[in-house]
């Protein structure tokens, strides 16, 4: 009977528990609420004055002077040494490259019907690499899926996506991977390339556009150069991530201790070594370039993204739907082909299997040949026959289930909508837009202080400051309140489905392939049913960006909470834990350092997606820079929101941060 | 120390320092510091202080010691995988520390090479390709590499798992490729860091008969860490102690155990039995008048475990000698006595 007197025993006080005014103002979270409060009452009382408001086709003197700016840049092409000896060979280079690869498989040449090789020659030749470099059941699913492009009735545009893509990633490549391997073997030259690096880790992808149209006008060209520059960091940080991760291994030891020259240790030690990580690099840049040359329709890009546009901006859901699966199962095409890549460079053939495999690989040669030859010969094997497209049923039954479901569940599309726009959106933004600025300045980097520290509340004063003089205030944080709405929901989503994922296996399992298509997709494909069914509104921005944040944010508090070593778990079950009590008093408490890394990163990717909202009526920082895009006499307005968004994102970046750095 | 003009290797003041400024240890009075107080006042470690020692032509040298003693940071000073922060390293009275970039490739792809704790094999390498590597990177055309592969191969008693990669193969047969890799030069020179440490004592205890065996067959000098006494004493010609980065002292077994220079030298070696280390010589007593000489006769160097038979089976006193002269004599009271001592139960 020895139960009983442990529950006698007397509870031990409990002095940190114990409520006091002291603890509540020592507290950093009570100084938050404290500021918080003193905002709201000082901006209800003082709201609308001192708003800096400027109308859409009003000017800042910022804005006005970086206008004239491009429009010297513009009357400049001609002239100027920089561009004459050196931007207009850049854009010249660039666009014949790519011509070549659109000529072999997308457009027709000159007094021609069809482009050098037609879709069964394409469908051949995707066939073959990939059985070539992973295997043929890899290969028989990129044939399906391109077949199905063509079924979409999209075949051209989706070969001018790919042949964008694919030139875009040679070139990245070409450029990335020596820059990777330099980065890893160099500390110098990565201390030299980080700061870039980590830029482009937070720049949403809408800023990149109007800058290098502006340089090398819109079409292929700055397309490309634009996708090259958003992707090459990745496959730089990667690669060198991948020869880094190396280091201290005993085999490059053991390398140098038999004498091998620096160059025989890469290419013989190294770069074999770290071929698995530098082919999931050339992956992740795939997927990269992919969705970056749909949202390069914006600067007149060819391919996918046009019909998305078109779509998103007259509202044409069937037609956006198509593009939209087209682009996905693109994505899907170059992720399998690029991941199977990497499972085959890990096997091991037998003696007998690699004859087997050698016979397969000439036979498929030759069938792909044939095929290639077919298809400039043959009409039905040149053109996609028509008889085969089912592009149009497929988005009348789009039109037809987006109808059926917004009638049916209008209580969801419109009413929770409505509702969370009145009672949570409007009310933040009216915070943020109607202080008075200097309020919300003050406000704002007192929370970074708070939170982050003395330099990140200098950083937060000075940014904001700077996002006041551009003259882009009010839409600057028009498009925070959205970014803060989105960036809630998407953790309130996130740490439940990242809980229950790092509990359970099962549910890990089950979300798995959600997840993987979350990271593999453009962004861009999310807008079209979120604007089918949300309508254009601020509230179907926010949805995109939850539904595209969500994931990296699921997987990163998921694999927080499975880090949370189990001997921790165990012993508090063993103490009587309730589940309940074991997530919130073990599990999330010992992960908080990821869930700090999950709020930084669901706050960028939602700000990527937010300011694409600005298409689909977001409003805010992403319209204007669509529309400085449009419209030349505002492109400096344009320029201005893109410095802006990246101020913007510097800012929440380097709060999130700090306090990821100062929980751990 | 003064070197012998034969020794293959000769280390005389060898220093590594590791942190910042390490350059301006050495030759100040910093270097009198032991390693905790120059820690602490500089930040500083010194992994290897101020050690020489002598290997001659086919010996094996064992440098023995606890984690962290600064054994591995020594032999990586050897190779120059670690630049030593001062002293020489001669190798056939060739400096290594002032070799040139180039000269130490070719010391390195001919005159010696090392087998690793980890074993440090190319994943992406067949075991036939991991061993011809060296020759690989020499220039050596893709068949004669091949065969010399073969060759070690068979030596190394792999044959039949050329076509392996590293990751199919068990511990022991991972280091046997580390060992074949070793010798594929036929190196000069062998430095082995630890080479059995990762392994199962019963597979250790056949790789170390594999390298008794293939330095009674090839005779190539050897330089071997290891921090497991018994491994030293197994296969050591001489041992060297070493204590927080300095050689303590340097000797036979027996020296070690029969005359320890200090304490820490005496507790490393209580545990070991003295009759398997102790020769004849160590206990005998001088001859005395009343000696009976008639009893067998025993070189001095036979260690006392293989002469008890003899010495307690004979009436009389055993007679060391060493060539013709009786050194002493040795009675079943020493035997007695020794391993007594050895079994303190
Ligand atoms: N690269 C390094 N930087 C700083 N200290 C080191 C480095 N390598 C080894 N040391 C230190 O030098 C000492 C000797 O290490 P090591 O030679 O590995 O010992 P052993 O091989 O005998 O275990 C240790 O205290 C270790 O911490
Ligand atoms: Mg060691």
């Amino acid at each position: 009977m020895s139960a009983p007197v442990l529950e006698e025993a007397p509870a031990p006080p409990a002095p940190r528990e114990r409520w006091s005014l002291h603890r509540v103002f020592s507290s950093k979270a009570s100084w938050v609420l404290v500021v918080l409060a003193v905002w709201i009452i000082l901006g209800s009382i003082l709201s609308g004055i001192h708003t800096l408001t400027l109308a859409t086709a009003a000017q800042s003197p910022f804005t006005s002077w970086l206008t004239e700016v491009a429009s010297a840049i513009r009357g400049n092409r001609t002239e100027s040494v920089a561009f004459v000896y050196f931007f207009n060979p850049v854009r010249g280079g660039i666009e014949g490259f790519i011509e070549v690869i659109r000529s072999v498989i997308a457009v027709p040449g000159a007094g021609d019907v069809i482009p050098v090789i037609g879709w069964l020659g394409v469908i051949a030749i995707v066939g073959f690499v990939v059985f070539a470099t992973s295997n043929w059941r890899t290969s028989l699913l990129c044939m399906a899926l391109l077949f199905a492009c063509g079924a979409l009735g999209v075949w051209s545009d989706t070969m001018d996506t790919l042949a964008m893509t694919l030139g875009s990633v040679a070139l990245s490549l070409a450029i990335g991977l020596p820059l990777g391997i330099w980065a890893g073997l160099s500390d110098r030259a990565l201390a030299v390339m980080r700061p870039a690096l980590d830029l482009a880790q937070i720049l949403p992808t809408l800023v990149y556009l109007a800058p290098l149209a502006l340089v090398f006008l819109i079409g292929v060209a700055s397309a490309t150069i634009a996708t090259m520059v958003y992707s090459i960091p990745i496959c730089v940080r990667l690669t060198s991530h991948a020869i880094r991760e190396l280091r201290g291994s005993g085999a490059l030891e053991a390398a140098r201790s038999m004498g091998s020259t620096r160059w025989q240790m890469l290419r013989k030690v190294e770069l074999p070594m770290a071929k698995r990580t530098i082919i999931l690099g050339v992956n992740q840049t795939t997927l990269a370039a992919l969705s970056f040359v749909v949202i390069a329709a914006l600067i007149a890009a060819p391919g996918l993204g046009k019909p998305i546009v078109t779509a998103l901006t007259i509202r044409n859901v069937g037609d956006g739907v198509v593009a939209g699966l087209a682009v996905v199962f693109l994505a899907i095409m170059l992720d399998r082909a690029t991941t199977a890549a990497v499972v085959r460079s890990d096997t091991i053939l037998s003696d007998e299997g690699r004859v087997r495999r050698r016979i397969a690989l000439a036979v498929a040669a030759v069938a792909a040949v044939a095929a290639i030859i077919l298809s400039r010969q043959v009409l039905w094997a040149a053109v996609f026959p028509p008889a085969l497209v089912i592009g149009e049923p497929v988005g009348a039954a789009a039109d037809a289930a987006t109808e059926w479901f917004t009638s049916t569940f209008s209580w969801l599309t419109t009413g929770v909508a409505e509702f969370l726009t009145v009672w949570v959106l409007n009310p933040l933004e009216s915070l943020l837009v109607n202080s008075p600025w200097w309020l919300t300045v003050v406000a704002i980097s007192l929370i970074g202080l708070l939170i982050g520290g003395r330099v990140v509340g200098v950083v937060t004063v000075v940014l904001l400051t700077a996002i006041v003089v551009i003259g882009l205030w009010s839409d600057a944080m028009a498009t925070f309140a959205q970014v803060l709405m989105a960036t809630a929901f998407t953790m309130i989503v996130g740490v439940v489905l990242g809980v229950l994922a790092g509990r359970s296996a099962k549910v890990e399992r089950a979300l798995k392939p959600i997840l993987d298509a979350g990271q593999t997709l453009p962004a861009f494909v999310y807008l079209v049913p979120v604007l089918a069914l949300f309508g254009p509104t601020r509230f179907a921005a926010i949805v995109c960006g939850v539904f595209y944040a969500a994931p990296v944010v699921v997987r990163v508090v998921a694999d927080g909470v499975r880090g949370v070593s189990s001997d921790m778990v165990e012993s508090a079950t063993a103490q009587g834990s309730s589940s309940w009590q074991i997530i919130r008093k073990v599990q999330l408490p010992a992960s908080s350092k990821s869930l700090m890394l999950a709020v930084n990163q669901g706050l960028i990717f939602v700000l990527a997606v937010v300011v694409i909202g600005g298409l689909v009526g977001g409003g805010g920082l992403g319209y204007l820079v669509l529309v400085g895009q449009s419209k030349p006499e505002l492109a400096g307005k344009g320029l201005a929101a893109g410095l802006a968004i990246v101020l913007l994102g510097v800012v929440l970046d380097r709060i999130a941060q700090s306090s990821a750095r100062r929980r751990s | 120390m003064t070197s012998s003009p034969d020794a293959t290797i000769a280390v005389h003041s060898l220093w590594k320092v590791f942190g910042p400024k390490a350059d301006t240890v050495v030759g100040t009075d910093l270097a009198e510091l032991s390693r905790a107080d120059l820690l602490a006042q500089t930040g500083c470690v010194a992994a290897v202080r101020d050690v020489s020692f002598d290997v001659a032509p086919g010996e094996v040298f064992v440098v023995m010691g606890l984690s962290g003693s600064g054994k591995s940071t020594l032999v990586r000073c050897l190779t120059r995988l670690i630049e030593p922060t001062s002293g020489s390293v001669l190798l056939d009275g060739e400096d290594i520390a002032q070799a040139s970039p180039k000269r130490l490739r070719e010391l390195r792809r001919t005159k010696f090479s090392m087998v690793f704790q980890h074993f440090g094999l190319l994943p992406h390498r067949r075991v036939i390709d991991n061993i011809a590597y060296s020759l690989e990177i020499n220039g050596v055309g893709r068949e004669a590499r091949h065969a010399r592969a073969r060759e070690v191969i068979e030596l190394v008693g792999l044959t039949g798992y050329d076509q392996h990669y590293p990751e199919q193969l068990s511990g022991g047969m991972q280091q046997r490729v580390g060992l074949a890799r070793a010798l594929a030069v036929d190196p000069e020179v062998m430095f082995l860091d630890e080479p059995f440490s990762a392994l199962d004592p019963l597979i250790r205890r056949d790789m170390q008969a594999e390298v008794m065996r293939l330095h009674r067959d090839l005779g190539k000098t050897m330089v071997f860490i290891t921090h497991d006494l018994a491994e030293a004493m197994k296969v050591g010609d001489r041992i060297a102690i070493m204590r927080d980065g300095a050689v303590v002292q340097v000797g036979t077994a027996e020296d070690l155990v029969a005359r320890p220079v200090d304490d820490y030298v005496a507790d490393f070696t209580r545990d070991i039995p003295r009759s398997h280390v102790l020769t004849l010589q160590a206990i005998a007593r001088p001859v005395r008048g009343d000696d009976d000489l008639t009893g067998p006769r025993l070189p001095g160097t036979t260690i006392v475990r293989d002469a008890a038979r003899a010495i307690l089976d004979s009436q009389h006193p055993v007679q060391v000698v060493s060539g013709d002269d009786v050194v002493g004599v040795v009675t079943k009271d020493e035997v007695l006595r020794l391993i007594s001592a050895d079994d303190p139960a």
